[in-house]
């Protein structure tokens, strides 16, 4: 496989805040990779880097073996871009705002347009004045999926869909990944990352965190386990890599290390297992773990 | 089917005290002057300074009774009915000249200002969702409009009072001064009862204030026109509101009741707007919004043609309107060019001989056509920037499409856009002047000088591109380059410039054709300028970071 998108080191800075402080991102061709992060880390910025709307200060960047910088048109081509705040001019219809972005791309599709109005039940003779936020991101969403893009580029593409439009953006995605495009999804709704990505990067205050499979990061995060047991669990808070013990009668409750999770469950087997349920850390988890000592600090400053 | 029954919301609110409709005009009216504390102070003190400036300016330049019989033209036939019914002219003074002829500009900024203000807190507020937040709170049905209507109310007093006392402070009748006051407010009050309706009708603020707007044009329209077909006005003069503030005749012989009907037209007006804000839901219109294509043109498929379809209504209204003055002012040359006690002032003013009066009426008014173009190619800029700062550029930009190909796909619009005005702009202008004068030389030598100031105009514009692409933020200092060449190019000869400073201006080098042969090596090297001043620009976009919210 090769890379999709390639940066080392990359840093800008907006005056005196550094809003991307030496990341590297690196998103296979083919994958759909989530890029998750709260306000402000920087999500925005790494993507209008990767569409050289922006310069970086320093560091190496690579889009689909080219530098948006300097190949942005020939670059641009090969990508679609869904901002995360669409704006539409006041006076053209989301039709004409579909057709003119499609075709400054170097044509859409009208098979595949047709289509995604369709689904997503857009109203394509409307001023763009007149439509909702979440309306306003279907337009630019239809008009990013109709192309024939090898790349997407989507920012926070969803936040103004409702429930059942976001099902259908899921479905579409995951048909965009079938036929072998690569997605950079940028979110803070954490459970549609789950559904889509094969990988994720977290971004914090302008660097990568940590990026790797769902599958890798839960290994390093803690699974909770509640268990119906016939005696006392009498010495499971020694047992290493438990936390959190919670006993109520013959109900425990415990977080456990991922790497020690078989230990774990085979102590519980000596008080008599009558039932079991464990849940795998969301990745609301994984990053709290990653931004908690943040809130730790804000916790802090009120004690 | 469920046997619930609900209760029918009514909209006629029953038996309840008038109070509830009106809970919260208290704090809205706080809320609206804590959200003005800028902006509608800056209109008073603008609209006040403007009234001494025009008096001391019409003070120093009819010191003389010659001087005063001299200007007295400009109250006279077609062009004295553009500014008013011209009481008074038979005994000119200065201050019956500020009010006859300057006292439109002070009617159309009252109107302006007030109208704006309407919108901004009705229907711009509901447009934005800010309505709703005040309305789920202790706020009655009626208050927000009330709210405003107070503010304008008060608005329009205070400048009544303010354009008083600068009359009264120049030593002219303080009582004369108020009534003159009391016709300008009453203009900005029509308007805010016509916008308080118009914002009921159509969903959008900048649809409501663009139908009073039009309402006010066609006010002038029909004013200048009744003005037009008889002396101090005919009966079509008074179905138009501006003509009632001019029919008071302050320092003629000053009555107050013509402003009844001002009254009796903004009460009127408010009314409906009551009326028909009761009768619809919070964030609808009684027009809804019309729907358009559901697919682009075809030919709307580059960056050049995508440039066009935003720019175009602005490039349309822009050229049709200076059309329409154009001829106006053609028109006007006979009248002007009467070199019968004519001042030296005004004889410097229109080229120092007499014998060329025509040819230098029409030139300064080539120039003005001329600068108006630039004001239209900067803000067409500054509407470019817009689309950066909005955010709408970014999409664009991330198509296939370059920098270079974006902004001069814009430029190029703005380019032939300023080329066409002046080509009908000036057609329109030299058929006027052709007609009264009856030269039809004229036609053609007039559409030639507004062609041949395009070169400078395009300098303006260049300016403007190079600032966008480095300075992005500075692109407002063109401003200062537009109204220097206007007061350069109107008073220039007058207050003996120096060459030097008038030498930094672009359309000093056209010079002023049609009295002035056309400068031909002039104009290419202003446009070599503006092509340099543009490319400059364009690499500097190329160079930056594209900048959004």
């Amino acid at each position: 496989m090769t890379a999709a998108i390639a940066t080392s080191g990359l840093v800008k800075s907006f005056g005196r805040i550094r809003a991307l402080n030496r990341l590297d991102l690196t998103v296979e061709s083919g994958e759909v990779h989530g890029f998750l992060g709260p306000n402000g880390a920087g999500k925005s910025t790494t993507v209008r880097v990767l569409l050289g709307l922006l310069r970086a200060d320093s560091g190496g960047v690579e889009v689909l073996g080219g530098d948006p910088w300097r190949d942005a048109v020939a670059l641009h081509r090969r990508m679609a871009y869904v901002p995360g705040d669409v704006e539409l001019w006041p006076n053209l219809t989301g039709g004409e705002t579909i057709d003119l972005l499609g075709r400054l791309r170097g044509g859409l599709d009208p098979v595949a347009r047709a289509e995604l109005i369709e689904r997503f039940d857009l109203d394509p003779t409307r001023k763009g004045r007149t439509y909702s936020k979440g309306n306003r991101q279907k337009v630019a969403i239809v008009a990013a999926l109709a192309s024939d893009a090898e790349l997407l580029l989507l920012d926070e593409p969803t936040s103004g869909l409702d429930p059942l439009m976001e099902a259908v953006f899921q479905d579409v995605i995951k048909k965009m990944k079938a036929e072998g495009r690569t997605v950079l999804l940028s979110s803070h709704i954490l459970a549609q990352v789950e559904q889509l990505a094969d990988r994720v990067s977290i971004i914090r205050r302008g660097e990568i965190a940590q990026t790797g499979t769902l599958a890798e990061m839960r290994h390093l995060t803690r699974t909770t386990i509640e268990a119906d047991l016939d005696r006392p669990a009498v010495g499971l808070d020694q047992v290493p890599g438990v936390h959190d013990l919670v006993a109520e009668g013959g109900r425990v409750r415990f977080a456990v290390d991922g790497g020690h999770l078989d230990a774990a469950v085979r102590a519980l087997t000596g008080f008599g297992l009558r039932g079991l349920t464990s849940h795998p850390p969301t990745l609301e988890e994984l990053m709290l773990r990653h931004y908690g000592d943040e809130l730790a600090e804000a916790g802090g400053g009120n004690r | 089917m469920t046997a619930t029954t609900v209760r029918e919301p009514s909209r006629a609110h029953t038996g309840r005290p008038p109070g509830h409709v009106l809970a919260g005009t208290g704090t809205l009216i706080r809320l609206i002057l804590r959200r003005e504390r800028i902006k509608l102070p800056s209109w008073l003190l603008g609209v006040t300074l403007l009234l001494a400036y025009f008096d001391t300016v019409v003070s120093e330049s009819t010191k003389t009774p010659e001087q005063l019989q001299d200007v007295k033209r400009f109250t006279e036939g077609t062009i004295g009915a553009v500014f008013g019914p011209g009481y008074g002219r038979d005994a000119i003074t200065t201050e019956r000249y500020v009010v006859g002829v300057y006292g439109l500009f002070f009617f159309v900024l009252a109107a302006l200002m007030t109208l704006l203000l309407v919108s901004r807190h009705t229907r711009l507020d509901e447009q934005h969702g800010r309505v709703e937040l005040l309305r789920a709170t202790v706020v009655g049905r009626y208050a927000q409009l009330t709210a405003v209507l107070a503010v304008a109310v008060g608005a329009n007093a205070l400048l009544a009072l303010l354009l008083g006392g600068v009359l009264a402070g120049k030593g002219y009748d303080a009582g004369q001064g108020l009534l003159f006051g009391a016709g300008v407010a009453a203009v900005g009050l029509v308007f805010a009862g016509i916008t308080a309706f118009t914002v009921q009708v159509t969903q959008y603020s900048r649809a409501a204030t663009g139908i009073a707007g039009a309402l006010l044009g066609a006010a002038w329209v029909v004013r200048a026109v009744g003005d037009m077909i008889q002396d101090h006005g005919s009966p079509l003069s008074w179905f138009s509101p501006l003509a009632w503030s001019n029919q008071t005749r302050p320092y003629v012989d000053g009555r107050w009741w013509p402003l009844l009907l001002s009254l009796g037209l903004a009460t009127a007006a408010t009314a409906a707007g009551y009326a028909l804000s009761a009768r619809r839901d919070v964030g609808a219109g009684l027009v809804a919004a019309r729907t358009g294509a559901a697919t682009a043109a075809p030919w709307l498929a580059s960056p050049l043609a995508a440039a066009f379809r935003l720019q175009r209504s602005a490039l349309f209204w822009w050229t049709a309107a200076l059309s329409v003055f154009g001829f106006v002012f053609g028109g006007a040359a006979d009248q002007i060019a009467d070199a019968d006690g004519i001042s030296a002032d005004r004889l410097d003013m229109f080229g120092g001989s007499a014998d060329t009066l025509v040819s230098g009426y029409l030139g300064v008014i080539t120039l003005f056509t001329a600068v108006f173009a630039g004001v239209m190619a900067v803000l067409g800029l500054q509407a470019v920037r817009a689309e950066e700062a909005r955010g709408r550029a970014e999409p664009v930009l991330a198509t296939a499409t370059s920098r270079t190909a974006w902004l001069g796909g814009y430029v190029a619009v703005l380019s032939l856009g300023v080329v066409g005005l002046l080509l009908a702009a000036g057609f329109t202008t030299g058929l006027g002047a052709a007609l009264s004068v009856g030269d039809a030389a004229l036609l053609w030598d007039v559409t030639v000088a507004h062609l041949a100031h395009a070169p400078g105009v395009l300098v303006l514009l260049g300016v403007a591109v190079l600032l966008f692409g480095l300075l992005p933020r500075a692109i407002g200092a063109t401003w200062a380059l537009i109204g220097y060449s206007l007061f350069a190019g109107v008073f220039g000869t007058l207050l003996d410039l120096p060459q030097g400073v008038r030498d930094l201006l672009p359309m000093e080098h056209t010079g002023r054709p049609p009295l002035d042969d056309v400068p031909w090596p002039a104009l290419a090297i202003l446009l070599v300028i503006a092509a340099a001043l543009t490319a400059a620009g364009i690499a500097g976009f190329r160079r930056r970071d594209l900048e959004t919210r």
